[in-house]
């Protein structure tokens, strides 16, 4: 496709506190069926807690932890979680569990955890960055 | 790429300005140019003596004075909002360039990135 896009999203609004997650997601569907590509989603701030796998929203309530996990599996989407961002705010995988000799560890695949060199790169290949806030 | 972060709120209220100025020291970093724009209440994070120690945090001020030892090529002030915010040459920091032009500013970086 000619006019098809490389995006590299990045949220930092957390989910059930902002929008922001929704928003890109409904986004990135869009972009995706409309034949642009997503190169890679980044969570930073407060968005790290999108990639928790403790989420667990009354059973009426959109699981947007599951859908966005559900959305990066199925289009083989890489996602990044800020470390510094994730390792302040309680997010963390067996690697880091084990660093900081922690009772537990709550990452959600396929999500991952890297530094901002990951969002730099992204920047950088992509055509365009998106960043979803969450308004203050 | 060059990338312009901008700050728009006060420092010590919230994560937000930290964590973006985190995305600027990670790009010069990585050797891409970056700059800063502190407009709005941003401003305040250009001014001098802070004391942040009985918040328990971190002084915004002695990040960003060593910004250009890390590489990041500008740290510009909204002239407006230091008329607004009280902010003069003797009150911030050395070094801060000011604009008066925010959209010529916008319109010279490939990206733009708020911290909120």
């Amino acid at each position: 496709m000619p006019n098809s896009l490389a995006y590299t999203l990045v949220i930092t609004g957390a989910p059930w506190t902002t929008q922001a997650p929704q928003t890109a997601l409904l986004f990135a569907r869009a972009a995706v069926s409309a034949g642009h590509k997503i190169d890679r989603v980044f969570l930073y701030g407060d968005g790290v807690h999108l990639a928790s796998s403790l989420n667990a929203p009354p059973s009426d309530e959109t699981h947007w932890s599951q859908q966005w996990a559900d959305f990066l599996t199925q289009h083989g989407i890489p996602a990044t979680a800020c470390i510094a961002s994730a390792l302040r705010r309680g997010l963390v995988n067996e690697t880091e569990q084990a660093r900081y000799e922690l009772p537990a560890n709550n990452l959600r695949a396929p999500f991952e955890i890297a530094g901002l060199g990951e969002w730099v790169e992204g920047s950088k290949a992509g055509d365009r960055t998106i960043y979803f806030h969450g308004g203050s | 790429m060059t990338t312009l972060i901008v700050i728009d709120q006060a420092p010590y209220g919230s994560w937000s300005g930290r964590e973006a100025l985190d995305m600027a020291f990670s790009l010069a970093a990585f050797d891409q140019p970056a700059a800063m724009l502190f407009t709005g209440p941003g401003v305040n994070w250009l001014r001098k003596g802070q004391q942040p120690d009985e918040l328990g945090q971190k002084s915004a001020e002695k990040n960003l004075s060593a910004a250009p030892l890390f590489g990041i090529e500008a740290l510009i002030a909204d002239e407006r909002a230091c008329q607004q915010y009280g902010l003069s040459s003797e009150t911030m920091l050395s070094g801060v360039e000011l604009s008066s032009n925010i959209q010529e500013l916008l319109n010279g970086h490939t990206h733009v990135v708020f911290a909120s």
